[in-house]
């Protein structure tokens, strides 16, 4: 689909092709595709198949654009597991508790999301504690925070909200079994596509990612850059739990918890480097597809749930063992010239 | 000076008292945050304002997820042996993690009372006081029995813990509630990542429905997985042929039933859960009394749409 735009404006050689970084994402892709095409039959391989694993794709994937950004950076964020249920729960009790109007109740979630990011992005760039341990700790603060607001307001750990006929179909609806979150998605890639491909702030994450002394040496804003990337997370994040709220009219002061390992195996699987450095949005989107295929061509298939995790591990591993071997025969082929 | 004194004696006296007389009682139970576990949890902190009157204390012990909770249970059951226990409220969830805890409990000579999950077979096989809670295969057969009386004799039920006793009760009764009522269950099992997760409940009812098109009943086993499986069978076009009935209730679940979403819930009324274990307890330890009758069932209650005004109106008076 979209990997094809970002191929073609390039050359097109074999060797190119096959020295860039995104195509082990896209073998794993369609090897998986088609391993639960066959299994799943007729049914995975129509529309209601393909809305199934979007639908799963669209949440995760939303979270694992910034959560890669940051990890080309070369920073984590455990905290998305938080802001998750911390979002939808604010925006449920502001719609659903205290009848604001919907547009309120959804900046106040999304609120939420960035402002956990702010914090997250001020602890990592003002103390030395390595950003997995702070997004760590503000999950379970969060998390605190959020059960305890929802039983000191509603007395209850569940909200329920009903949003009006428009919030709806533009946050919670299905098209002919698509979710509307899907279009939430893409337009997100868009936008980070241009962040990370297009503009000149892609260029810094790189070389933050790459070595942050020497990048700030250069006279990169690291701090606002990385400030701005964990805001980027907790809104994301924030919007998915927005988007939960408008698609089953209830929050939960618990889930998101999935998340955090779900969305950084899309970005491993999509080919970027765990210490940072190097990665695609295309390649995220690919390993975000090929993430939901296996978490959905299961059900399709019949086969054990449990099998989804080996098939997953499978993939997580060899997706970091064929990124090293692309990386090598780039760098080989670079060499020779 | 003499009032001093009184004073002192008298205070003396009634710390001795307390320090003697009151029940430090430690409930093992599911994560705070958990919509079931918070009624439990209310009704056992309301029976241990008795206790707290009395000088003594009710702390809730939970795990932080159920990733591992056979034995993340049976390590709190030992945490609060550990603490000084004068009785110890516990489910048994997964008996061959949990057991053991729960033996050392009886060893160490503390009065323990199941409750929630296991039944009274757990408590016997156990040496505990009593079990206070649903039969999980009764709640389960109530659910087969009424979508099958109801004419939707192919179901299936939406496991989202596999592993758990409690939970696989609930589908082993569905399913026998539907097969002695001229139908047949399955079992549809998903990975315990997906527990908590709407968005993958309701992708996996939907895959599951498209591919068996035969499937016109369904049995949730928590009130957020009712919701998740609602959406699962409106996103594959089935809304009003397939027809669900989930364990436990909220809001929402009250206004599906209102709405028809949602064929019935089956209520083992937590509450009444944790009040009546604690209290059982704290009797016993202050007063040695025991309740003969054992098993003292909570539910299952079913609810649908011609009582489900007087639930609304049992929520909004607080006592449901």
């Amino acid at each position: 689909m979209s990997s094809q735009n970002g191929n073609g404006s390039k050359g097109i050689s074999l060797g190119a092709l096959a020295r860039r970084p995104e195509t082990g994402s896209l073998i794993g892709f369609i090897v998986v595709y088609i391993f639960f095409a066959v299994l799943g039959g007729p049914v995975f391989l129509g529309l209601p198949g393909w809305s199934s694993w979007l639908n799963i794709a669209a949440e995760v994937g939303i979270i694992a654009l910034p959560v890669g950004l940051l990890m080309i950076a070369g920073e984590f964020d455990i905290s998305v597991g938080s802001i998750v249920p911390a979002a939808s729960m604010m925006t449920a009790m502001l719609g659903g508790h205290y009848d604001a109007p919907a547009i309120v109740a959804i900046l106040a979630g999304l609120g939420v999301g960035l402002t956990i990011g702010l914090v997250n992005g001020l602890l990592v760039t003002r103390t030395t504690i390595p950003s997995l341990i702070v997004t760590i700790g503000v999950m379970f603060a969060v998390m605190g925070l959020t059960l305890g607001f929802a039983v000191l307001v509603k007395g209850s750990t569940s909200v329920s909200y009903v949003p009006d006929p428009l919030t709806k179909s533009l946050m919670g609806q299905f098209v002919k079994g698509f979710s509307v979150s899907i279009f939430w998605w893409l337009g997100l890639v868009a936008v980070f596509f241009y962040a990370l491909h297009v503009s000149p702030w892609g260029n810094w994450i790189f070389a933050i990612g790459g070595d942050k002394e020497s990048a700030r040496n250069a006279g990169i804003p690291t701090s606002q850059m990385t400030i701005a990337l964990f805001m980027a997370s907790g809104f994301c994040a924030a919007l998915v739990g927005v988007l939960q709220v408008m698609t089953y009219q209830q929050a939960q002061v618990a889930g998101g918890q999935a998340f955090i390992f779900n969305s950084i195996m899309c970005v491993v699987i999509g080919g970027v480097l765990l210490t940072g450095g190097a990665g695609s949005i295309i390649g995220i989107l690919l390993g975000t597809m090929t993430f939901a295929v296996v978490n959905q061509g299961i059900f399709f298939a019949g086969l054990d749930p449990n099998i989804q995790f080996i098939i997953t591990g499978a993939l997580l591993l060899a997706a970091v063992l064929s990124n090293d071997r692309f990386r090598a025969m780039a760098t080989s082929a670079a060499a020779k010239k | 000076m003499t009032m001093m004194k009184t004073l002192m004696i008298a205070t003396t006296t009634a710390l001795m008292a307390t320090s003697a007389m009151a029940a430090d009682i430690f409930v093992v139970g599911g994560k705070p945050d958990d919509p079931f576990w918070s009624r439990v949890k209310m009704g056992a902190e309301d029976a241990g304002k008795v206790a707290e009157a009395q000088g003594g204390s009710v702390t809730w012990l939970g795990p932080q997820n159920y990733d591992n909770l056979g034995p993340d249970a049976a390590e709190l059951i030992r945490q609060a042996i550990d603490q000084g226990a004068d009785a110890i409220v516990g489910p048994n969830w997964v008996p061959e993690a949990m057991d053991s805890a729960f033996e050392a409990v009886v060893a160490a000579g503390i009065p323990l009372v199941i409750y929630n999950a296991g039944g009274i077979e757990a408590a016997d096989r156990l040496g505990a006081l009593n079990y206070v809670g649903a039969v999980d295969y009764k709640s389960g057969y109530a659910g087969g029995e009424y979508l099958a009386k109801a004419g939707h004799t192919n179901g299936a039920c939406v496991n989202t813990l596999p592993g758990a006793a409690n939970i696989e009760a609930f589908c082993s009764g569905f399913n026998d509630g539907l097969a002695e009522n001229g139908g047949t269950g399955s079992v549809l099992q998903l990975p315990a990542t997906a527990f908590g997760d709407s968005t993958a409940v309701a992708q996996a009812v939907r895959a599951h429905l498209l591919q068996n098109p035969d499937i016109t009943a369904m049995f949730a086993i928590g009130d957020q997985d009712s919701n998740a499986t609602i959406s699962g069978i409106q996103q594959a076009g089935k809304t009003g042929s397939v027809h669900v009935c989930g364990m436990n209730f909220n809001d929402s679940i009250l206004a599906n039933i209102k709405a028809g979403t949602q064929a019935c819930a089956i209520d083992q009324q937590g509450y009444q859960q944790g009040f009546f274990a604690v209290s059982i307890l704290n009797n016993h330890v202050m007063y040695g009394t025991t309740i003969p009758t054992r098993e003292i069932l909570t539910g299952p209650g079913v609810i649908d749409a011609s009582n489900v005004d007087l639930v609304i109106a049992g929520v909004e008076a607080g006592a449901r």
